[in-house]
């Protein structure tokens, strides 16, 4: 059996046997991947895993519909297991409430795809430490970063304001981030209006700024919200950011470790302070 | 003569900094109020928000004030080891880390953002700093045109 048939298998078994109430997985919707919801074991065999399933599973875990059905198995690619594993150590799921049914990235072992089998929380952080430790963004989002840092202030002030300016703050971006549950978004608070509702763009800039911060230290690099972005703003290169600052000056990378304390909410005493006066 | 007929320079001359402190009550309130009690003459363009302590100061506090035409911002607050709340301020710093990397590469950088600690006991550097800063706003120039946080109507 070649890695999809197994993973159908896996699927529908954990149906059968209970183990799991919801199967979340993509299946093909021409030459696009949707996802799938499988509750009977009849429909395991839809699942399909590849490339094109770029969008991120874990963000449907936080729905009322999928929460009143745990336990929940989720199709995950190394990305979306360490979201898992974020969302575990944010004590949003807990051991026994998902099966991760573990995927390669799409092209691993020759094109055919990598099945590691359906895991616990536990065994999916240890898999992810032992195989894809070293999971880095795409050379072009780094190039890019690097170019901006070459710029002047003011041409990446320029940038910016036409990137952002395609904003219509849709929060596709945001449903899309499974990083993203809380139930009353910074954008909801209305007393004070922190971030404006105007279409404008000083609220895309603030927005965009602060949905990044949000994910600082969490976001795991799934490439989820800049799939979901119907305008095409480059959201990766402040995700990717944000992350390398994360992982140079405080050595976190999200989603590793299911005891991870967060990025912004813990502290240490010799944390870096050349930029404070 | 030039200069006068330029309109650039002429603004640039005519440019008094609008320079946001986003300060905490416990210290560097304490040492801008010792820097008045003492005398001490500094930049007349820094407006003083005055917050509990530096971990009370959200990111969306820096934006708000580029939003609403700062021309420059500080932070500043206790120094480590003298928060009021034993840790507000090793929070803030890790928060500024992250936060004035995603304002640099967005098109706010360090001749517009500054933080630095400054104890109740500290009024001249205080004063220091703040005429430090005016003077880098200043050379730095008026912000209204490039400021990507701009609140435009």
């Amino acid at each position: 059996m070649n890695a999809l048939e197994t993973l159908r298998a896996d699927a529908a078994r954990l149906l059968r046997e209970g183990r799991a109430k919801v199967v979340i997985g993509y299946r093909t919707r021409g030459k696009e991947r949707a996802p799938v919801f499988i509750t009977d074991a009849s429909g395991a065999g839809s699942l399909v895993y590849d490339a094109a399933c770029r969008q991120n599973l874990a963000a449907y875990l936080r729905k009322p519909e999928v929460r009143a059905r745990r336990p929940a198995a989720v199709v995950a690619s190394p990305p979306v297991m360490r979201s898992l594993v974020l969302l575990a150590a944010e004590s949003q799921i807990g051991e026994g409430d998902v099966v991760v049914l573990a995927v390669g990235p799409p092209g691993e072992g020759g094109g055919e795809g990598v099945y590691h089998g359906a895991l616990t929380l536990a065994e999916t952080a240890r898999l992810l430490k032992e195989k894809y430790a070293l999971l880095a963004p795409r050379p072009e989002v780094l190039d890019r970063i690097k170019s901006l840092a070459a710029m002047s202030a003011e041409e990446r002030a320029a940038f910016w304001s036409e990137a952002l300016a395609k904003c219509t703050r849709c929060y596709a971006c945001r449903a899309a981030c499974p990083a993203c549950y809380c139930t009353v978004c910074i954008v909801e608070k209305n007393v004070p209006q922190w971030i404006s509702t105007a279409a404008r763009p000083h609220g895309n800039y603030a927005w965009n700024l602060i949905r990044a911060f949000h994910a600082a230290g969490r976001c795991t690099g799934c490439e989820a919200c800049e799939a979901a972005c119907p305008q095409g703003i480059p959201l990766m290169l402040l995700n990717v950011l944000v992350a390398e600052e994360a992982a140079e000056a405080f050595g976190i990378k999200a989603g590793y470790d299911l005891d991870a304390e967060p990025l912004i909410g813990s502290w240490s005493a010799d944390d870096e302070e050349d930029f404070i006066r | 003569m030039s200069s006068q007929a330029d309109p650039k320079a002429r603004e640039q001359a005519a440019f008094e900094p609008r320079i946001v402190a986003l300060v905490c009550t416990w210290c560097t309130y304490a040492g801008a109020d010792l820097a008045g009690t003492s005398r001490l003459r500094y930049a007349p363009n820094v407006r003083i928000v005055k917050v509990p302590c530096t971990g009370r100061i959200d990111p969306l506090f820096v934006l708000k004030a580029f939003e609403g035409g700062a021309d420059g911002v500080l932070v500043s607050g206790c120094h480590p080891g003298d928060c009021h709340y034993t840790s507000g301020n090793y929070h803030a710093r890790r928060r500024w880390a992250i936060f004035r990397r995603l304002l640099e590469v967005t098109g706010i950088d360090e001749r517009r953002l500054f933080f630095s600690w400054v104890s109740a006991a500290e009024g001249q550097k205080f004063a220091d700093l703040v005429n430090d800063i005016a003077e880098k706003v200043r050379a730095a120039g008026p912000f209204e045109r490039t400021n990507p946080a701009r609140r435009r109507p």
